[in-house]
């Protein structure tokens, strides 16, 4: 602990226990108590690091006049500091223990009816109830009896705590299995001591549970909720011996509460049954199967439906169930659509019932977006437990979503006339439309999908072409038209007509009055000439000929737009990026057209988009230049390393951090790349990466190649990556700031000589030589200044002047007047103090303001405020209102 | 206290539909103003409501109301789509058109080489287009009284019926109802005459004919009442007869009916109508829109508690959404423009079209549009677009508010002004100088057979880069197309029709729960082509009650009461007494005086002072020539007070027996019999008047006197 906090503390604990002083605000002391947490968990003890807070918590707890916010924190508090064995015992000595944690105590000084005192007393046990000593205070003090009353309590936070606690209690005591008890060190006298009280705890609440589950269960279903899910943490996490005893104990009650079919208890008795039925053995105990198969048979379809999707999400091993369990979900598909699904009619009864259901709008979307949600899951079931093949699911969901545009009508079926009156509620339904939309995404995946790609291009393509789609439809649409074709390398699957109307949607789309949908059409070309990977892609294909909209969509009047345009271009263009094409005329019309909004579009967007747009280009050359040749060798190096120039110098000069940051990304590709060539120098995956990711240094360098990384490093300064780095490095956005500084000090190691070595000073001659340009203003100025500052720090102020290797060397002034000046790049990246820098940058902008010692300067300043004679009443809590 | 008081008279006779008699005549009647719980049962009388319809299309009506012996014309629609079946007139000599092959049977036994061409593999009737006028025999067009006028569509067959059928009566209509609708009527005459046509082809229409043509002239209906464009000087005369109304104005129709017209909501001035009496309700929705467009909103509220609702005009288009569909015509106009094309927009010079110009003020920038020149050509272009600019009461509340601004409430002034939108009469004159392509082109008429949209369909129809547009839902594009055939031009189908929807129907109606529902038969069931669509119809409790062309419903409704003004003086002399807690009666003597479908109850006037005379003064101690009437007695006789009462009169033997309707009370020593009932005392005693009396005052002492 930090030795300042420490000295601080006692003053701390003197102002809280003090009941006329004021805290500055009331999360005071829950982030107090949060530090004692962390302190507690990193393994020291409290009472050794702060002596002072067992006199504090002595204090507290006889003086019940004090504010129960702190008496509730000292009641937490005191269960951090028993935590621990030593602490407990501490504590008992000074008889502590027993007078917080009673009650009795809290009720004789009228502080019990205070919420704040109970959850207090509930959070501190619970934290102190780490160990068998614990336990048996709790049980000898006869804790249980309140705590299970505590359940019922008026507040919602203390009956929801108290639950908490006894779930923390049944788990946290569960006797070890035998394999894990050797080596925890536990006694078998400690254990079996512990274990005649744990197994008294545990009759005490099962039989609690069980009573209450059978008394409250059909009036009080708040009640009940809690107590279902109490249960089913219980079993979720108890160990054989606890999960028979709970299951014995309650089993009745649940076998009562599921015939009682009550909608609200649906999912959490679903919820139970299945925790039981997951950590049990292979076979499935024969009750809970008894009680699933008792919770699908309820007629009510809502609950019914519920109850199959919590099960099937659950993803047991019970084939039974699940068979029925997708019946059930298929159901509404199949009343809709009329494709029959099912085949045989064994559910009859509770087709009738859904059918009726169906009738009702509000009922009808739910029923039906439940079951589309778990197509997916179902069509990747085991064949065995599916009564259709997966492609009838795909062609139902087809049907459904034909029928909710209005196109089609549900098939003949004996249904029909129902199915009228449900179509009705679906026709038009977005809702619905979404949610089948998605679902027709997600099954791309199930087997046999692909046999169905053109009559799901037919319904998709109709839903992009209709009018009344909404953005949002549209949206989904084309996603799901993404992972569609995603399944192919072109789209030579697709009939003539088929690829011709999507070419005229998405030509007619991209003109659309909403932007949303020019955005999402734009999204679109771009993913879909990611996908359609394959050089078979005709020359009137999908990626060619949608490339003008693109370039007319640079136009765009909403920036979204304009910034997806300009993605979709580069994922258009990365093939031939990569296959290393020549450049057509429209493509050098298009960076230029890029590099005029990196330069002038007034929102950020779009100005990000070209900065990435530039990344992918040159990760695409690198990735397709193999070690030995270099991005020279690439047909438009000089367009695009001219681009790179541009973007890093417009970029590194934004206003947005975003672009900013971006740019330094493709400064980091230029530094991979540069070094990469020469160097066998290692990539970096990922540009924000730590200390560990630092490259290593070049310790290996041979004479003669000194000459060559000077030469790489002159490229860099004549492309602007130093510049870019180092204007990073003082901006005043940390993400800028931070980048740049980890890319500063990856050049300075890789750049860096070992001094030791012979021929160190010959070449440090070559590369010390080489300098960048520092304007005589703005980001030029505040490196200068750093160097200055360091050079104070050093006592040397020759060696700052040193750095300075000249200034207005041509003798022009700078246009805002400064002087520009040229410093020694090797010099300059050992002279900014980077890693200390790096250091400060790493920690979190706020971190003065949030730390411990702060907290405890901000407690005592407050205090010392309001004992202010000068301090007028009411005026810190004006103060707290600004 | 000078309310004026009324009673409920019940008629007794029928009243005939007599005009003389609707506005004048008196009677004098004895009544008795009683409640109804006491009054005695008189004959009802009640006269049948009927609705005549004159139009099958649903939405251009022309019905009439028979209403409480007014007889009011519920629109003028004229049916247009029958100008389909003819050849378009080109404003230019069309090559093409000028030498299409005449039409002969296969065998050919009948030529109709002279009126009949084929043209792109269908018939076309060649000679100036006629239009399905509203039905003319149903009914004596001359007894209309009043036509009320919805909106500037639904009045273009006005001329047809003022002028040619001995109408008198009066037209009403709002402002700019009247002079848009001018402005159309004045556009299709001018469409007509500029390129006149001396040839009238009637031979076809022959029945025999006609069964041999082919389709879609063979299954062409009413062909023979088809006629051709009305004068201009038949559309001022019949527009003499308008006569301007504001929303809400009650206009009062010989004192029978009242009629008001309420905001639709569909195009500036809109309305639908109320026509009500003091007791019944009759509303009439036509061409509403809840969308917020250009104008006023629709009123709902003042339709509610209708007895009848007769329900026309929703959307022709219900499964095409307004908003879709504006988004489409607005993309497919742009990917147009990109790629060099010209488009097409044949269009009305007023209604949707502002709201697509307002649309496109908006997108021009959006789709980098702003050098893409946008005409509107049509004769009354200019007056059209200056029209909607200064109806400024008619307008939605976010426009009105515009006029205390400096911009003006539409924005396409501005698109003026910029020079972005430009409005020619003709594309002869200036048009021809200053036409730009690619551009944007707004002309009528939208079914492509006459006007200057004919030129454009010749001069662009050949590339595949241009695109018409269709925004009007009116015609089939398809059958407006038919005689441009093979057409390279691209065809893309908007239509925007912003009236009601069946699903807002639906919810209008449980609104304002009208008794009944009349509508055209088109809405009870789903469209043809869409049989499995069961929202797009009328589902309602009571069903509607469903028209067609020539239909004459009897509307189930019955008219029960009438209103009877008693004028103070005589209100004064009535001495009302109180048969039960807060029920007064009292009986009224009076002359009853009807004038223009108003009655009013008047003294009896006194017979003129008779000079003194010994002659005549045993006759003034007479009794009055005209008997004081007897009093109405009321109440009823309590069984055992009146036998004890019987027994204080020394009549004890009586023997009780208790009937359906009361009791029989016998008393046997004077062999006489009372029959107590509920509604009437009879008192059977043969040749004893003394006794008789002497038990009627008995019973009539437990019945109250007026």
């Amino acid at each position: 602990m930090d030795g300042e906090c420490v000295s601080l503390l006692p003053g701390v604990c003197k102002v809280l226990a003090d009941s006329g002083r004021s805290l500055p605000d009331d999360t005071s002391l829950e982030k107090l108590l949060d530090w004692f947490t962390g302190l507690s968990k990193t393994g020291g003890s409290l009472l050794e690091s702060c002596p002072c807070l067992l006199e504090f918590i002595s204090t507290v707890g006889s003086n019940t006049a004090l504010d129960p916010g702190v008496l509730s924190f000292a009641l937490r508090l005191a269960g951090l500091i028993a935590a621990r064995e030593a602490g407990f015992t501490v504590l008992q000595e000074r008889s502590v223990v027993d007078l917080v944690f009673n009650p009795q105590h809290w009720q004789d000084a009228g502080l019990w009816s205070d919420p704040c005192i109970r959850i207090g007393w509930i959070q501190g046990l619970q934290n102190m109830l780490q160990h068998p000593k614990a336990l048996s205070f709790f049980v000898q003090s006869d804790l249980t009896q309140l705590l299970l009353q505590l359940q019922a309590d008026t507040s919602l936070f203390v009956a929801s705590a108290a639950s908490q606690l006894l779930g923390h209690i049944l788990l946290r005591f569960q006797p070890p299995p035998s394999s894990r008890r050797e080596g925890t060190g536990e006694t078998a006298e400690d254990h079996q001591g512990t274990s005649v009280e744990y197994a008294a705890v545990v009759v005490v609440i099962s039989e609690y549970i069980q009573k209450s589950l059978s008394t409250e269960g059909s009036t009080q279903h708040r009640r009940s909720v809690q107590l279902l899910r109490l249960l089913a943490l219980l079993l979720a996490q108890a160990g054989p011996p606890l999960r028979d005893t709970l299951l014995q104990a309650v089993g009745d009650a649940l076998k009562e509460l599921v015939a009682a079919g009550c909608s609200q208890l649906t999912l959490p008795l679903m919820d139970v049954i299945l925790a039981a039925h997951s950590c049990g053995a292979d076979k499935p105990d024969r009750h809970l199967s008894c009680l699933l198969s008792s919770m699908f048979s309820v007629n009510k379809p809502a609950d019914l439906i519920q109850a199959a999707a919590a099960f099937l999400r659950r993803g047991l091993h019970d084939s039974d169930h699940s068979v029925w369990a997708v019946r059930i979900l298929l159901l509404p598909l199949d009343i809709v659509t009329g494709r029959s699904l099912l085949g045989s009619k064994d559910l009859d009864e509770h087709r009738l019932s859904t059918a009726e259901e169906l009738k009702i709008k509000n009922s009808c979307i739910s029923l039906l977006c439940l079951c589309l949600t778990n197509t997916p899951h179902i069509t990747l079931l085991p064949a065995d437990l599916l009564p259709c093949p997966p492609g009838l699911i795909v062609t139902a969901v087809l049907a459904l979503l034909s029928i909710s545009s209005g196109q089609n009508s549900a098939s003949s079926s004996p249904t029909a006339t129902s199915c009228t009156e449900v179509s009705r509620n679906v026709i038009g339904s977005s809702k619905v439309q979404k949610c089948a939309l998605e679902a027709l995404a997600a099954l791309s995946c199930c087997p046999g999908g692909k046999e169905k790609m053109n009559e799901v291009f037919t319904v998709l393509l109709q839903y992009l072409d209709s009018p009344d789609s909404d953005p949002t439809v549209l949206h989904k649409s084309y996603l799901a038209l993404i992972k569609w074709m995603s399944l192919c390398t072109n789209l030579s699957f697709l009939t003539e007509q088929l690829r011709q109307d999507l070419l005229s949607v998405v030509r007619k789309r991209v003109c659309d009055v909403r932007w949303e949908v020019r955005d999402s059409t734009v999204e679109f070309v771009g993913k879909a000439a990611g996908v359609l990977t394959s050089p078979e892609e005709a020359p009137e294909g999908l990626p060619v000929s949608t490339a003008p909209l693109l370039k007319e969509a640079l136009q765009d009047t909403e920036s979204y737009v304009r910034a997806s345009a300009i993605g979709a271009l580069a994922q258009t263009q990365w093939h031939s990026w990569q296959q290393g094409a020549a450049l057509t005329q429209q493509q050098t019309e298009t960076v230029s057209r890029l590099l005029e909004i990196l330069s002038q579009d007034t929102e950020g967007f779009a100005r990000r988009a070209v900065v990435q747009y530039f990344i992918s280009w040159f990760s695409a050359v690198s990735s397709h230049a193999s070690p030995s040749s270099s991005i020279s060798s690439y047909p438009s190096a000089s367009l695009l390393m001219n681009s790179v120039r541009s973007v890093l110098s417009f970029g590194s000069a934004d206003l947005d951090w975003e672009v900013k940051v971006h740019t330094l990304e493709l400064a980091r590709l230029l530094l991979d790349e540069a070094f990469l060539a020469e160097w066998g120098y290692r990539k970096s995956p990922d540009s924000y990466a730590g200390d560990s990711e630092r490259t290593c240094r070049l310790h290996t360098h041979s004479r003669g190649v000194e000459s060559d990384l000077a030469g790489v490093l002159t490229s860099l300064v004549e492309l602007g990556v130093i510049s870019a780095l180092l204007s990073g490095l003082v901006d005043c956005d940390r993400p800028v700031a931070l980048k740049a500084c980890r890319l500063l000090i990856r050049l300075r190691d890789t750049v860096s000589w070992d001094s030791e070595s012979q021929d160190a000073s010959a070449a440090m001659a070559t590369v010390t030589r080489v300098s960048c340009e520092l304007p005589g203003w703005g980001w030029g100025q505040e490196i200068k200044k750093v160097l200055e500052s360091k050079s104070s720090d050093w006592a040397s102020k020759d060696c700052a002047t040193a750095l300075i290797l000249s200034g207005a060397d041509d003798g022009d002034s700078d246009q805002d007047g400064g002087d520009r000046m040229h410093a020694g790049v090797c010099e300059v990246l050992r002279s900014l103090g980077l890693d200390e820098r790096l250091d400060i940058l790493s920690q979190s902008s706020d971190h003065v303001h949030n730390s411990p010692l702060s907290l405890l300067q901000d407690i005592l300043d407050a205090s010392a405020a309001h004992t202010h004679p000068n301090t007028q009443p009411g005026q810190e809590v004006i103060v707290d209102c600004y | 206290m000078a309310k004026k008081p009324s009673v409920y008279l019940l008629w007794g006779q029928q009243r005939t539909n007599d005009r003389k008699t609707k506005r004048r005549g008196s009677n004098r009647v004895r009544g008795c103003g009683v409640s109804k719980a006491y009054c005695p049962k008189l004959q009802i009388n009640r006269i049948k409501m009927k609705l005549y319809c004159l139009s099958g299309h649903p939405t251009l009506p022309c019905n009439v109301l028979k209403f409480k012996s007014t007889t009011i014309m519920l629109d003028c629609g004229l049916d247009t789509t029958s100008v389909l079946n003819f050849l378009p007139l080109p404003l230019v000599h069309s090559a093409r058109l000028s030498k299409l092959p005449g039409w002969i049977s296969k065998d050919g036994t009948v030529n109709l080489e002279k009126e009949l061409k084929e043209c792109a593999g269908r018939v076309f009737v060649d000679s100036q287009p006629e239009f399905c006028v509203p039905e003319r025999e149903l009914l004596d067009l001359s007894t209309i009284d009043v036509i009320l006028i919805s909106n500037y569509h639904c009045m273009m067959a006005l001329p047809y019926i003022t002028e040619h059928t001995g109408f008198t009566g009066t037209v009403y209509a709002t402002e700019p109802t009247l002079q848009i609708g001018r402005l159309l009527m004045e556009e299709l005459v001018n469409f007509m005459e500029r390129v006149p046509k001396a040839q009238s082809a009637t031979c076809w229409k022959n029945k025999e004919i006609q069964r041999i043509l082919p389709g879609p002239l063979k299954d062409a209906v009413d062909v023979w009442i088809w006629k051709r464009c009305y004068s201009m000087q038949e559309v001022n005369s019949a527009l003499s007869k308008v006569q301007l109304v504001g929303y809400s104005q009650k206009v009062e129709l010989f004192g029978a009916v009242q009629v008001s017209p309420l905001s639709s909501g569909y195009s500036l001035g809109s309305s639908n109508w109320i026509i009500q009496s003091h007791h019944e309700k009759v509303s009439y929705v036509s061409g509403s829109s809840l969308l917020t467009t250009h104008p006023q909103p629709m009123d709902q509220s003042s339709l509610k508690n209708s007895d009848v609702l007769i329900l026309t005009g929703l959307t022709q288009m219900p499964t095409a959404n307004p908003d879709g569909m504006l988004g489409e015509f607005c993309s497919n106009l742009a990917m147009t423009i990109r790629a060099g094309g010209n488009v097409l927009v044949p269009c009305y010079s007023s209604g949707v079209i502002y709201d697509l110009l307002e649309c496109l003020y908006q997108f021009i920038d959006s789709a980098n549009l702003g050098t893409t020149p946008f005409y509107f050509i049509s004769p009354v272009a200019n007056s059209s677009l200056e029209f909607s600019q200064i109806f400024a009461e008619w307008l939605c509340h976010n426009k009105q508010s515009k006029v205390y601004l400096p911009e003006p409430p539409f924005p396409h002034a501005e698109l003026i002004q910029t020079n972005k939108l430009k409005h020619y009469p003709s594309i002869h004159g200036d048009f021809s100088s200053e036409f730009r392509q690619p551009c944007v082109v707004f002309t009528g008429h939208p079914s492509l057979r006459f006007g200057d949209v004919v030129h454009f369909m010749e001069l662009w129809g050949k590339s595949s880069l241009n695109t018409i547009i269709f925004t009007e839902p009116d015609f089939s594009y398809l059958d407006a197309l038919a005689p441009y055939q093979p057409l390279a031009m691209k065809c893309v189908y908007c239509p925007i029709d912003t009236r009601l929807n069946f699903h807002q129907v639906s919810k209008l109606l449980k609104e304002v729960q009208p008794l009944h529902v009349v509508c055209p038969e088109h809405y009870t069931q789903p469209p043809a082509t869409q049989s499995h669509r069961s929202d797009l119809m009328l589902e309602l409790q009571p069903p509607p009650m469903p028209y067609r062309r020539c239909s004459v419903l009897n509307l189930p409704f019955r008219r029960r009461y009438e209103r009877v003004y008693i004028l103070p003086e005589l209100a004064n002399s009535l001495v009302p007494s109180e048969i039960k807690p807060g029920i007064s009666v009292a009986t009224v003597s009076a002359v009853l005086h009807s004038k223009d479908n108003k009655h009013t109850l008047q003294s009896i006037p006194k017979p003129p002072p008779v000079p003194p005379s010994k002659k005549r003064k045993r006759v003034m101690e007479e009794p009055p020539v005209t008997p004081a009437p007897k009093p109405l007695l009321s109440g009823a006789v309590p069984l055992e007070a009146f036998l004890t009462t019987l027994q204080k009169h020394g009549i004890t033997e009586v023997k009780v027996e208790e009937t359906a309707d009361g009791h029989i009370l016998h008393l046997q020593a004077e062999d006489t019999l009372i029959q107590l009932e509920e509604d009437g005392t009879h008192i059977v005693c043969d040749n004893n008047e003394p006794l008789r009396t002497t038990l009627r005052d008995l019973v009539l002492r437990f019945l109250q006197k007026l």
